[in-house]
């Protein structure tokens, strides 16, 4: 075959040529690079989520606020949170980054709305794992009241028991990513499961009753269906996580997007059954959802499978385990990368060198996400009153994060020369969406019983501003540099290193 | 692999699309652009978009560190043969149009396939005039000769040179078919070139004309 007639592609495989302008190494050396499968990345969202221990306990909270739109606000919830993972996903596509939301924000909007974002993260993260040790505190205690009444209240067996989760959880992530993964998926795919025999059970005892009845809203005004809806929310935070994985997802163009996608739809479909389930339950029975405060035990109890409640409460106490993991790792990820950049101390930035886990920025993570909570319940809360609280400031941390990546989704596909209407229309709705939804949150917080929240928000924000200050004073490169993401080395492309 | 089945049945064009990527990509050599390649490919903006970020999934494409340009991923390395197999119809169709330049009439290259007659590249400029008997009836053209006479070959054993048929399709036409021989000599395809019945006479002056031809596409073809 002569060269002459040769497709450039062919010419390009048998005598590639060294491609110019890549790193020898990527930014984010270090990390166990391109090493887990579809399986590992999923769990991460899936364990952030912690879909069975929402699904269990959030209809209740929604409805106590939205009455009988709780269906209407979650599938709001759902249809906003679909839109703002279609717009992660224009990033998630196209770059793998440790940072994640606070990377991609720093790419669409420069380095004050990155910085912004990033701390959106931290707080998220770091206030979700916290109510994840809280929660399974607070359900193991329930175990053992089934046990031993007086139990219940000691505020040193709270104490002791968030200290050995917190332990817990530092070890499984200190160990290595890919324990830490499968550990998660298992635990909360047998939660899941708990919660479908239980969701089966009712539905075959609960008296059939008109879809009607309970779907339609009637009576419900603007402000609470949007209250519904930023609790329902809170249900579905943590599913962007997965994109903290990036550089450690063997393809993460292809499963970091995947993964996104599906959690939110399947969480949806789980949260719409669990609350239709649960609200037909009280229809039928008699007696309100919003008012109880146990109310799949309760409806357990009558349709006569009391038993249920004890498995039920052993598998949330699991699932509280695996949210914590997971969100103790996606808080790891991005104070590492915060340290890689130099924005955070730089030994947050270092690896471990035989797991190859960021395990400085973990230890720190575990020592607050205990330390917080510890202090909310020497201060008198009992840990259902300090979950109340903690919720709040991660869904705060959580929605400003998104509502900036939405933002920043236009800006950077016309940065790089990809800019579409669809992806741009989408952000702009999910942003407005979820800026109408905190701001009315944080206005009811204001003079409700959980004002301390919004006072601990107000603290982070100023801490944020404060970190900006001295950042812009002694760290103006470091600066420079938010949001690194990893880079394809000489190995990954046609004609690089042999 | 996940991008195949993505790409249901339906959609072949896509799988064009994505190899005319890949074939600009390399020949715009490392760094070109989205935008860049769909001016190029001529293809809508979303329509290019969308392939880029599949093949940058499977990594067929990297994306490089300024997010905006492209170079072929290590990936790439596995298409050899589908590459191979592009060479291979380019070269064809160069050897086709060559002939074709120099023949008055029409050229035509059929592979058998199952017994049957498969044309696979046909003259823009003289279309069959009844592709279906061709197809159906082996003994009506030229080409399905080719293949009856290789079956009585068989058992008086003298290789086929060539076989014509004038008057049977068009009245005053006729067919010239020549064999194409893959790898063991085994009858693959023909070439036939059709034209007034009255040129076909000088048969030995045709033959010289498109043996090399013959001789080149035979191993291009065999599968």
């Amino acid at each position: 075959m002569t060269a002459l007639n040769r497709t450039a592609l062919s010419r390009a495989i048998s005598d590639p040529r060294p491609v110019d302008g890549l790193p020898s190494r990527s930014p984010m050396a270090g990390l166990d690079r391109r090493s887990l499968g579809f399986v590992d990345v999923l769990a991460q969202s899936v364990g952030a989520v912690a879909p069975s221990a929402a699904a269990a306990t959030c209809p209740a909270l929604v409805a106590a606020r939205a009455g009988s739109g709780t269906l209407l606000a979650f599938l709001l919830a759902g249809v906003l949170m679909a839109l703002v993972a279609y717009a992660i996903n224009q990033f998630t596509r196209r770059m793998a980054a440790t940072g994640s939301l606070y990377t991609f924000a720093a790419r669409g909007l420069g380095v004050r709305a990155g910085f912004a974002t990033a701390a959106a993260m931290l707080v998220g993260y770091g206030f979700v794992a916290m109510f994840a040790l809280l929660g399974a505190a607070y359900y193991t205690l329930t175990l053992l009241r089934r046990t031993e009444a007086g139990v219940a209240g000691s505020e040193p067996l709270v104490i002791v028991l968030l200290l050995v989760f917190g332990g817990v959880c530092l070890l499984v992530l200190w160990r290595g990513i890919r324990i830490s993964a499968r550990v998660t998926l298992v635990i909360e795919l047998a939660s899941i499961a708990a919660i479908l025999v239980l969701i089966g059970v009712l539905l075959a005892t609960v008296p059939p009753t008109a879809f009607s009845a309970v779907a339609v809203p009637r009576g419900v005004s603007g402000p609470e269906l949007a209250a519904g809806t930023t609790v329902a929310i809170t249900a579905f935070v943590g599913f962007e996580s997965a994109a903290t994985l990036g550089v450690e997802a063997r393809r993460p163009f292809a499963t970091v997007p995947r993964t996104i996608r599906w959690t939110v739809i399947a969480a949806g479909g789980l949260y719409l059954l669990s609350a239709y389930t649960q609200l037909a339950g009280f229809d039928a029975f008699g007696g309100s959802l919003a008012s109880s405060s146990s109310p799949v035990n309760d409806l357990a109890s009558r349709a006569g499978v009391g038993w249920i409640g004890l498995l039920l409460d052993a598998a949330l106490t699991c699932s509280f385990i695996a949210c914590a993991l997971a969100s103790t790792t996606a808080l790891g990820r991005v104070l590492f990368s915060l340290g890689r950049e130099g924005i955070a101390p730089q030994a947050l930035g270092r690896t471990h060198r035989r797991f190859r886990t960021p395990h400085i920025a973990l230890a720190w993570g575990v020592a607050v996400e205990v330390a917080v909570p510890a202090a909310l319940v020497l201060f008198g809360m009992d840990p259902w009153q300090a979950m109340g609280i903690v919720v709040v400031c991660a869904a705060a941390g959580y929605m400003t994060a998104y509502a900036l990546v939405c933002v920043a989704t236009p800006f950077f596909l016309r940065r790089i020369g990809e800019f579409t209407v669809g992806p741009a229309v989408a952000a702009g709705v999910a942003a407005t969406g979820l800026v109408a939804a905190l701001g009315l949150d944080i206005w009811l917080e204001v003079s409700g019983p959980r004002w301390l929240a919004v006072f601990i928000l107000a603290v982070a924000a100023v801490g944020a501003l404060l970190a900006y200050a001295v950042c812009r004073r002694t760290r103006t490169q470091a600066l420079a540099r938010i949001g690194l993401y990893d880079e394809p080395t000489p190995k990954d492309v046609l004609g690089g290193a042999p | 692999m996940t991008a195949v089945s993505e790409l249901s049945g339906r959609q072949p064009g896509a799988i064009h699309s994505a190899l005319a990527v890949l074939e600009a990509v390399a020949h715009a050599g490392p760094g070109v652009t989205a935008q860049q390649l769909s001016d190029r490919l001529g293809l809508p903006r979303a329509t290019t978009y969308r392939l880029i970020n599949l093949l940058v999934e499977d990594e067929y494409l990297v994306r490089m560190p300024d997010l905006r340009g492209f170079a072929l991923g290590r990936k790439v390395a596995e298409l050899a043969d589908v590459a191979h197999a592009q060479d291979a119809a380019l070269s064809v169709r160069e050897t086709l149009a060559d002939l074709r330049g120099r023949i008055r009439g029409g050229v035509h290259l059929a592979v058998f396939r199952h017994g049957h007659v498969v044309p696979v590249d046909v003259d823009p400029d003289f279309p069959l005039s009844d592709p279906r008997r061709i197809t159906t009836d082996l003994s009506v053209s030229a080409l399905g000769r080719l293949l009856l006479a290789e079956r009585a070959a068989r058992t008086i054993p003298s290789p086929t040179r060539y076989t014509t048929q004038e008057g049977e399709l068009t009245p005053g036409f006729g067919c010239l078919a020549i064999p194409v021989r893959g790898k063991d000599d085994r009858l693959v395809g023909g070439l036939a070139l059709a034209m007034p019945a009255a040129r076909l006479a000088d048969r030995d002056g045709l033959l010289a004309l498109v043996a090399d031809s013959a001789v080149r596409i035979g191993p291009l073809i065999d599968d």
